[in-house]
């Protein structure tokens, strides 16, 4: 089964995220020709029926988010594209953003005439310089083109970008810590409810979509919402976009139909692991779905619920292959060194307890452990998780508690032996040839 | 029954019917269900952040926070499940292991309760006194409801230093807990926005932007942010160590005419620290930084007067408080009516005013009685009166559209009154302010104009014409002023203090009167004297009589000798404060609550009655110990003619007595009858004969009779002097309004030196660059009428080519402002 090429319907080597390429795609076409004729309900019902869901990492249908906003409300309606892509080992949004920033546009067009925003908002990470540049550049081509502004070409509503530059939070990737940060307030999250659809941006009705949702809307519009469903599993429909990273001999991003399974794409598409090592464990979703070992690995198809089944979760899509021969415990350090950095502050169990975290697992690395460490890891966990006001804490405890009860037997071994049997360094594997 | 407002929900197995959108803490509050909180606070928005009050609701995926979760029909809520509380333990411990503890788990603590022995072996046994928090802390609280006795987590001590620089409270934010109580408060409640959050995670640092310090951020120094937290993190200076107070007694602020509601802490029979009152007609529980924090400096100072002391051959020696009443008597028996008087101040009571002119009219038959208000106003004595008689409530800013400001900076003094401003402005109202000098309002006003100290009276009149349409020619800010006024359906004027000094402020209070009369608006003054009012109505003036009516006129003195019983001497003089300056020497002088006014002798026998002893000029032949504020029963009237009460909280110090009872008993000495008063309610009574609103005690407003005007000096020269052609400044010179009986605040509050630089030139970076001064420097400040010198301050607020002197004593200076030639004194 070949996968298809909804958003990387590119040749990746020209100059994709010009406006000229774009129209040569037939870029903008579903703007100009099919809108004219839909009422915004009946582009609502099309990414309703697509089923197509959240590729944030949450995964919740983005039609049906859609639809809770407030119906008698007189407040402006606010769109907002969330491109602040933190999540340790995912860069799936950044090739949109970079190389097909005109397709995130339409797709962000077109949701705001179903959702009836006149403003929207694209915020990027600030380490995104090139992607900020990219799309500013597009939006500006856009503008000048009459895509964007008062009155667009081909339809008869207006609509505005404005592209928001980051200042470098993990927990701004929260739908709500991002509001305050386009806000100039401190990128801390809210206390929900009031949820963003009822009270988000400004006090607004406001609908946040990650990059990778917002950019399938043209497809969806122009195909129609059971085209798009026809693709991948019954629950988990569409393509995804994966990025794929560590021990794997070709990383990058990749766009396959959901449902595909997981060792063909690992090995077919991506070349196998490196230097033709054994899989030791794989991160499927981003750094904060829990871990997974080989043989779990065996049978899982890349969707949302055969990966859930497995114990894990999809997440965003940012596959980290990890290596026979590297250490679980230095990967565990450095990613709860990563929570514990993030955490704004505003918890006390994740801002007091990911430190924890991070100290306790730096200690059984560098051989000063205790057995009692490890209940105390998963204690500490157990009174973070769900505890917190945004997801931050839930994520740093994902693989804090799949790293110990996975592999238990290195993590018994550092305290034993009282250092890493692996030198206590990151291992860089190379490709011999 | 669950009716349109209301749902009905389950909390820990008992039902409740509670209304619609409330939290769920809330709700449990309302019915007596405890949920520990660190982070909520009942004024402020809430945090979800310590996640203390994490509450089980029946069909929620998890743990819900009870501060933030609205009350849903049908909601069943458990509070103290086995679960929750060993969360709760959990999350606390993580806390702890953060911030010091050695207070709160300690084996000692069972033991300490009962013999308060210390871990240090040292022979004292006085329990430990570790953090300012001590026996106050909240968190303290939480911990033993949780009964946390040992935590898991080694203690991690975070090593900040403790920030000491700024003035009033130390931060050690090795206490924190992150709970963002002082932050909210300073951006909801005060509207001040100085303190954030900076940096993230643990590294979170609470306070100002950038690096700034407070003073430099706008910080007003209010203490909201103080008295929020829960810990010891940020401590009051002068009350750290006190410990718990024992009492808690609301009075009267005396240290200006906002006259805000305090509540006074009581420790060993002192006033330890003063805390707002959350007050409906006044203060609604604010402070500004004197309320706050310099009423314990003020009035617990090591140099309060304690005893009665005479000078004999230049030595001051203490005496008894009989001997000293008995040699004024003695003295003031000698004295012939004309050669008497007596000065008092406004900062006194009511019922101190009304007896010291019972005692200058029917003891010394003189009407020799003034207030140094009648300098502090000058020439606008009268104009300033008229404004007030247009006052209105304070809460009148809470409904005008349009508020018109002239002369009105609240950064310190007042600030009260600025957060209601902008609340206002949060609400849409639009401020216009008048000040030469940049200022607390600059930033938030939606027009500042600003004129050059030189034409402030233009500024204003020219507004005053276009809003009546006289079509002059006017600047655009100006006009855009009068586009805003009138539009405005409910406007308001505030005065401030800015342009009392100047020559020409009788013109400037006619002018804005006539902007009042013409837009329609009631106008507030803000007084800085806390009972301008109650010195008017009590008479203590030569002109007035109780009630404020003309002493000048028979009938009215025939009216007061009825009351009475004795006859009131008929008024043969033109005596006033001014002639001190330049009529003759008097025989006695009595002087209550003021300083000598000059430094040459002002009488042959001064009596000086006041809290500190003065500090310049010829040394008073007696003093006398009095009683502060905080230790005097009675009322003040505040600058929108509100009667307010005042308590004793804490004894006077050594044989200090309220000035009622110094006079009563100097008058029963003299063989006067008629002041055989046993407390201030039989004064009260007294005054109620004059004043009808004096029968019953009640908060609501007394209106300044219409006619009351004042005998005035001639009018001073409005004109600036000719130049010489040289550079030159313009000086504007103002008399302190921080003062509180003639006592400057910043000489007693350690601290509020550092926001207000009295006795200083204060001169704009970039002039005092061009005539090569530094800060600190001293300068000769001098023009023909005048010249002296002053050390330098910098300060940007002030317009280039303008300078300007805050004096702590009135000095006469006229005109006011005039060009003034200034350079290093050491060149």
């Amino acid at each position: 089964m070949a996968n298809q090429n909804i958003l990387l319907n590119f040749d990746r080597n020209g100059a994709n995220h010009t406006l000229e390429n774009y129209l040569k795609r037939k870029g903008y076409s579903t703007l100009s020709e099919k809108i004219p004729n839909m009422k915004p309900e009946q582009v609502l019902d099309e990414v309703k029926k697509s089923g197509i869901r959240g590729r944030g990492g949450a995964g919740f249908p983005a039609g049906i988010k859609w639809s809770f906003l407030p119906k008698d409300s007189d407040k402006p309606v606010y769109l907002i594209c969330n491109g602040d892509e933190g999540e340790p080992g995912t860069f799936k949004d950044r090739v949109i953003l970079e190389e097909n920033p005109h397709m995130l546009i339409e797709g962000m067009i077109l949701a705001a005439y179903a959702i009836n925003a006149k403003h929207c908002y694209i915020y990027i990470r600030g380490e995104y310089g090139f992607a900020l540049q990219r799309v500013q550049q597009a939006v500006d081509e856009a503008y000048r083109a009459g895509y964007l502004g008062k009155k667009l070409t081909g339809a008869n509503y207006s609509c505005d970008i404005t592209v928001h530059k980051g200042a470098g939070a993990y927990v701004v990737g929260d739908e709500t810590g991002l509001m305050n940060s386009i806000e100039g307030k401190k990128g801390q999250t809210r206390n929900k409810p009031p949820f963003p659809a009822v009270e988000g941006l400004y006090q607004c009705p406001t609908i946040i979509n990650n990059v990778e949702t917002l950019a399938s809307v043209p497809w969806i519009i122009d195909h129609g919402g059971a085209a798009y469903h026809s693709i991948g599993t019954e629950k988990s429909s569409g393509t995804k976009l994966l990025s794929i990273s560590g021990h794997v001999r070709k990383p990058g991003v990749y766009e396959v139909d959901l449902g595909y399974p997981f060792m063909d794409f690992l090995n077919k598409d991506c070349g196998g692991v490196i230097g033709n090592r054994k899989l030791k464990a794989v991160i499927p979703g981003g750094s904060s779905t829990p871990v997974l070992r080989p043989e779990d690995c065996e049978k899982i198809t890349i969707d949302y619920e055969s990966i859930a089944e497995a114990g894990s979760s999809l997440g965003s899509g940012a596959i980290l292959i990890i290596a026979e021969g590297s250490c679980m415990v230095k990967t565990l350090e450095v990613l709860t060194h990563f929570y514990h950095h993030e955490s704004c502050g505003q918890c006390t169990p994740c801002r007091e307890g990911t430190g924890w975290l991070h100290k306790i697992v730096k200690r059984i690395e560098a051989g000063q452990g205790k057995m009692e460490d490890l209940d105390l890891l998963t204690s500490i966990t157990k009174h973070i998780a769900f505890h917190t006001i945004c997801p931050l804490g839930d994520a740093a405890c994902g693989p804090v508690d799949s790293f110990v009860k996975k592999f238990k037997d290195e993590f018994i071994e550092h305290i034993k032996t009282g250092g890493c049997p692996f030198g206590g360094k990151f291992v860089r594997f190379q490709e011999r040839v | 029954m669950t009716s349109n407002n209301t749902v009905s929900i389950r909390i820990d197995n008992h039902p409740f019917t509670v209304e619609k959108g409330l939290t769920i803490l809330k709700a449990a509050e309302q019915n007596n269900i405890y949920i520990p909180t660190l982070c909520a606070h009942k004024e402020l928005t809430p945090y979800g952040g310590c996640r203390m009050c994490l509450v089980e609701v029946e069909g929620a995926r998890r743990f819900l926070t009870a501060c933030t979760t609205p009350v849903e029909d049908g909601m069943v809520i458990r509070t103290h499940t086995d679960q929750i509380q060993k969360e709760r333990r959990e999350i606390m411990e993580l806390i702890l292991s953060e911030h010091t503890s050695s207070c709160l788990i300690c084996e000692e603590s069972e033991l300490c309760r009962q013999y308060m022995p210390t871990i240090r072996k040292a022979g004292v046994t006085t329990g430990c006194r570790y953090c300012p928090n001590d026996d106050k802390c909240e968190l303290e609280k939480v911990v033993s409801w949780l009964e946390i006795k040992d935590i898991n987590h080694p203690v991690y001590y975070r090593g900040l230093s403790v920030e000491k620089y700024d003035p009033f409270y130390d931060r050690d934010y090795n206490l924190c807990i992150y709970c963002g109580r002082c932050v909210r408060v300073c951006q909801e409640v005060r509207l001040a926005n100085v303190l954030a959050f900076t940096q993230r995670g643990r590294s979170t640092v609470i306070g100002p932007a950038f690096g700034r310090s407070h003073l430099e951020s706008g910080c007003e120094f209010c203490g909201a942010c103080v008295s929020v937290c829960p810990t010891g993190a940020l401590a009051e200076k002068s009350n750290k160590w006190n410990g718990v107070a024992e009492a808690e007694i609301q009075t009267t602020c005396a240290l200006c005419g906002v006259g805000c509601q305090l509540q006074v802490l009581i420790r060993n029979d002192k006033a330890v620290a003063t805390i707002p009152v959350d007050d409906e007609f006044v203060n609604h529980g604010q402070l500004c930084v004197k309320g706050r924090f310099c009423v314990n400096e003020l009035v617990n100072h090591h140099q309060r007067i304690t005893k009665a002391s005479k000078y004999q051959d230049g030595n001051r020696l203490q005496i008894p408080i009989e001997d000293a009443i008995a040699i004024a008597a003695e003295q003031l028996k000698n004295c012939p009516p004309e050669d008497f008087a007596m000065v008092i101040s406004p900062n006194c009571s009511n019922e101190d005013l009304f007896i010291a002119q019972k005692f200058v009219r029917t003891v010394m038959n003189s009407h020799h009685i003034d207030s140094s208000a009648r300098l502090f106003y000058g020439n606008g004595f009268n104009d300033y009166l008229d404004l007030m008689k247009r006052t209105t409530a304070l809460s009148e800013i809470g409904q005008s559209d349009v508020i018109l400001c002239l002369g009105l900076d609240m950064r310190f003094g007042r600030s009260v009154v600025g957060v209601q401003i902008r609340k206002a402005i949060a609400r849409g109202a639009k401020i216009i302010t008048i000040h030469p000098n940049d200022h607390s309002l600059a930033l938030n006003a939606e027009l500042w104009i600003r004129p050059h100290t030189t034409e402030i009276l233009d500024s204003i009149s020219q507004l005053s014409n276009a809003l009546l349409e006289k079509h002059e020619p006017i600047t655009s800010r100006l006009a855009q002023a009068a586009d805003l006024l009138n539009a405005a359906k409910n406007p308001l004027i505030l005065m401030g203090g800015e342009f009392l000094p100047y020559s020409n402020s009788a013109e400037i209070m006619q002018q804005t009167l006539r902007i009042a009369e013409t837009i329609g608006s009631a106008i507030v003054p803000l007084p800085a004297q806390n009972n301008l009012h109650g010195s008017l109505l009590m008479g203590a003036y030569p002109e007035l009589l109780p009630g404020g009516i003309f002493s000048d006129e028979p009938d009215n003195r025939k009216k007061i000798s009825d009351i009475w019983g004795m006859t009131i001497q008929d008024f043969t003089t033109d005596w006033n404060l001014n002639k001190i300056f330049t009529g003759k020497k008097l025989k006695v002088v009595y002087l209550v609550g003021e300083l000598p006014p000059i430094d040459e002798p002002i009488g042959d026998f001064v009596i000086y009655q006041n809290i500190y002893p003065p500090e310049h000029g010829a040394p008073p032949n007696l003093i006398l110990p009095a009683a502060a504020f905080t230790e005097i029963d009675g009322t003040f009237i505040n600058g929108a003619g509100r009667v307010q009460r005042v308590q004793r909280t804490a004894p006077p110090p050594g044989d200090a007595q309220p000035d009622w009872q110094l006079l009563c008993q100097i008058a029963r000495k003299m063989g006067a009858t008629g002041f055989d008063y046993k407390n201030h309610q039989q004064i009260q009574q007294e005054i109620a004969r004059f004043i009808e609103r004096f029968k019953k005690f009640d908060r609501k407003p007394v209106v300044l009779p219409k006619h009351i005007k004042l005998q005035l000096e001639p009018e001073r020269s409005s004109q600036l002097s000719e130049t010489d052609g040289q550079s030159f400044f313009v000086l504007t010179i103002f008399n302190s309004e921080h003062q509180y009986r003639g006592i400057p605040i910043a000489d007693k509050a350690e601290g509020f030196k550092k926001l207000i630089a009295e006795d200083s030139l204060l001169i704009n970076g970039s002039d005092a660059r061009k005539i090569g001064v530094v800060d600190g420097d001293q300068v000769l400040v001098s023009s023909d009428l005048f010249e002296k010198s002053f050390p330098v301050r910098l300060s940007d607020n002030l317009q280039s080519g303008s300078v300007q002197i805050i004096q702590q004593r009135f000095q006469p200076f006229n005109p006011n402002p005039h060009p003034v030639k200034i350079r290093r004194k050491d060149v």
